[in-house]
């Protein structure tokens, strides 16, 4: 080994080092959040908090999963929103008509997903920017007409009625509220875990780098239209997972979930709580639900009061809460360290 | 270089964030600290195309409200209603829903949802146990399906089969009179639209097995354009044309029809006309048109109904709408068996909402029932008339039998696999 190798050796091992670090950092930080989320009922009889929770994970990872295609990749889609539906509609239609245990529902439904993802990323992800983000639009329009049309199947745009069955399994009944709050809440803190590491991967970076230049990213050997593909099918899953949640949490499937605006929504999220930072979408969904719960407490007019929020952060800040926050302390570090 | 403070927020910015933090979480439980009251929890459409249909909602049910509250309340409470928008979107609805109850304490529901959102809050319903009355939902299904069924929630509306039952019934009587045989229809092409024209059709040619539909148009909910459906309807040239287009899609069609004179050219049967929301909308408003009442305060010509059409236009300055007459049923209802229960538990309250009877101004006979096998509406004012240009818009409508409605509903439960 001569002596240039074996420094590039020290550092590959300082930064794999670097990397399990991170990795054992994360899934601590993860099992705290856990703990403290799954011992909340414990401390408060709050229904209402409990609900919060269960919608904050269900907007969650979909907003979350959202981000992993804007954010990392630079893939703005604009018809994200289908995959939420899509999840809904499988687990509910899955319980409903066959009913199978929770856990193969789910199983399920992501695979269902993951073919259907495959096929319309297959056609979406050649495409670039506008063209990207219209193509996913007019694919989302096409599920949700096909919801609405499919009455037979679908219950159209009466959604589906008669409520999900929810039949223990492992000693878990999420009809139990209690239980489903600890259940949405496992499923998003393994949700975000799984996403940080996707994020934090080789895979991850490699995503940066299409966002930053996809034609060096194509010279350095990366096959970009796989990698962009596979990050596609990726987000799908957790977007469907969050609809999963948000079915279970309703009790039912309706049109609305696979709707524009809840694309729409998650596209807000994303400005609200900022796309540079991992965390950036979870706050922006505590964020809006708060604003959104707070808001129609007190009027019908919250679209006036959410588009001066918007305007605020679009021009005010011109970026993401967290995204804010996080430059601010680094400003004040560096101002703090004389630089 | 020296730091005079440490980067980072203030102990002082701290408190006041975990002050503040405090008074959010706090704010909801310092609302439910009232007592003596009873509070009633409404999630209805107070935003989106269809606001003013959930804002006539709102108003017959404080209008009705405060009349009760004047006579000394519910058994002895006063009723405080905690009224919110859902936005017309069923997750909203739900959640709405849940946090009426959950936290702001409401013991009762009166769900002002159409559609979807009248299905997420019955599983609300269902899931909490709350009395529940749905107001707005025509969907048959939510009451007649035995799926949907449970004992704490009741549906003060009326039907889509009830109307077509007696609209079909009423076409073939008018179209044997004039010989219409040739019928085109034109619908909004949902649900709604979709299952009311099917109904309607089936219903048609069974009072009158002679008619034919030559022509079907089915146009986007919301359309703006309707020139090629009209073009098309009279290039089909029809005897006679069927819609259950509604609210703003009516008003516009209405408009852009009459361009072409296609209300001269042709018998036209549009169920949802009679209701003040199209009919003061609609800029030259054709005589003749065949309509289903929703509401209209000439039908049933009694002083109660026209009584309350003007106390209600009176305060609000408009006339009510189809969703008002429902909700203020709905409120009548719930004041009379918290009367006859004398309390106002709500399991003790459906116990008796069950076959109910109570005096009403919008009853065929005075009088309407929830009736007990299915827990939803019947023996309201129902029935068919044509349109004249000014007030009263209808100034004749011939009132449906509810004992054929009976007699095919039952026939039509029966074909759904219901009982």
């Amino acid at each position: 080994m001569t002596e240039l190798e074996a420094g590039r050796a020290e550092t590959l091992a300082s930064v794999r080092g670097g990397a399990a670090f991170q990795r054992y950092r994360d899934v601590l930080i993860a099992v705290i959040a856990f703990a403290v989320l799954a011992s909340l009922p414990l401390f408060t009889g709050s229904k209402a908090l409990l609900d919060f929770v269960i919608r904050c994970s269900a907007y969650g990872l979909f907003a979350t999963s959202l981000n992993l295609l804007v954010g990392y990749t630079g893939l703005t889609s604009f018809g994200h929103g289908m995959f939420f539906g899509l999840g809904a509609y499988s687990f509910g239609l899955i319980m409903q008509k066959l009913g199978l245990p929770i856990p193969v529902a789910f199983v399920a439904t992501l695979a269902i997903t993951a073919v259907i993802a495959a096929v319309i990323g297959a056609i979406c992800v050649r495409l670039k920017e506008i063209y990207f983000a219209f193509v996913t639009l007019a694919f989302q329009m096409l599920i949700h007409s096909t919801i609405l049309s499919w009455a037979s199947f679908t219950g159209g745009d009466q959604g589906l009625r008669g409520g999900i069955p929810r039949p223990a399994f492992l000693g878990i009944n999420l009809a139990n509220h209690v239980h489903l709050y600890i259940a949405s809440c496992a499923l998003l803190v393994l949700g975000l875990l799984a996403m940080r590491q996707i994020a934090q991967s080789p895979f991850g970076y490699t995503l940066r780098m299409i966002r930053d230049n996809a034609a060096r990213a194509s010279f350095l050997g990366i096959d970009v239209w796989r990698a962009k593909l596979t990050v596609f099918v990726l987000a799908a899953l957790f977007a469907s997972m969050g609809g999963m949640v948000m079915a279970l949490f309703v009790s039912g499937a309706y049109p609305e979930f696979a709707y524009w605006t809840i694309s729409g929504e998650g596209i807000f999220i994303n400005m609200l709580g900022g796309v540079s930072t991992f965390l950036g979408p979870m706050v922006g969904t505590v964020l809006l639900l708060l604003l959104n719960d707070t808001v129609t407490r007190f009027t019908e007019y919250h679209g006036i009061v959410l588009g001066v929020v918007i305007l605020f952060f679009a021009l005010g800040l011109r970026k993401g809460l967290l995204d804010f926050v996080a430059e601010w302390f680094s400003h004040r570090r560096d101002a703090g360290e004389g630089r | 270089m020296t730091r005079t403070r440490t980067p980072g927020i203030s102990r002082r910015s701290t408190l006041a964030l975990m002050g503040a933090g405090a008074m959010s979480v706090a704010a909801p439980w310092v609302a439910r600290a009232q007592a003596k009251t009873i509070k009633v929890g409404m999630p209805t459409i107070l935003s989106g195309r269809v606001a003013q249909l959930g804002t006539s909602s709102r108003n017959a049910v404080m209008l009705e409200v405060e009349k009760v509250n004047a006579a000394g309340g519910l058994a002895g409470r006063q009723i405080e209603m905690v009224i919110r928008d859902s936005k017309g979107q069923p997750q909203e609805a739900a959640r709405v829903a849940r946090e009426l109850v959950n936290t702001d304490g409401c013991e009762w529901l009166i769900d002002g949802e159409a559609s979807s959102g009248s299905f997420a809050v019955h599983e609300v319903a269902r899931d909490l146990g709350v009395l529940c009355v749905h107001t707005c939902s025509e969907a048959s299904s939510l009451t007649a399906d035995p799926k949907q069924h449970i004992p704490n929630a009741f549906r003060c509306v009326r039907q889509g089969i009830h109307d077509s039952i007696v609209g079909g019934s009423y076409a073939a009587s008018i179209s044997k009179a004039k010989g219409l045989k040739k019928w085109a229809t034109c619908s909004p092409d949902y649900a709604y639209g979709r299952d009311t024209t099917g109904e309607f059709t089936l219903y048609l040619k069974r009072f009158a097995p002679d008619v034919e539909v030559i022509s079907e148009s089915w146009p986007k909910l919301f359309q703006p354009d309707y020139t090629e459906v009209v073009t098309k309807i009279l290039q089909a040239k029809p005897q006679a044309l069927y819609s259950c287009l509604w609210g703003g899609d009516l008003t516009s069609y209405i408009d852009q029809a009459n361009i072409y004179a296609m209300f001269s050219q042709m018998e036209v049967f549009a169920v949802n006309m009679a209701d003040y929301t199209a009919l003061t909308v609609v800029k030259n408003l054709p005589k003749g048109i065949h309509s289903g009442n929703r509401y209209i305060k000439t039908f049933p010509t009694t002083p109660e109904n026209a009584a309350w059409g003007d106390a209600y236009k009176a305060k609000y300055n408009e006339y009510p709408t189809n969703w008002s007459w429902q909700n203020a049923t709905a409120v009548m209802f719930l004041t009379e068996a918290a009367k006859k229960a004398n309390s106002t538990d709500g399991k003790k309250i459906a116990e008796v909402l069950k076959g109910l009877t109570i005096k009403c101004p919008f009853g065929a006979d005075g009088t309407v029932t929830m009736r007990g096998d299915d827990h939803t509406l019947v023996g309201y004012a129902i029935g068919w008339g044509t349109t004249i240009p000014q007030e009263p818009y209808v100034p004749e409508v011939k009132a449906g039998d509810w004992k054929t409605i009976f007699e095919l509903e039952a026939e039509w439960k029966k074909s759904k696999g219901y009982i």
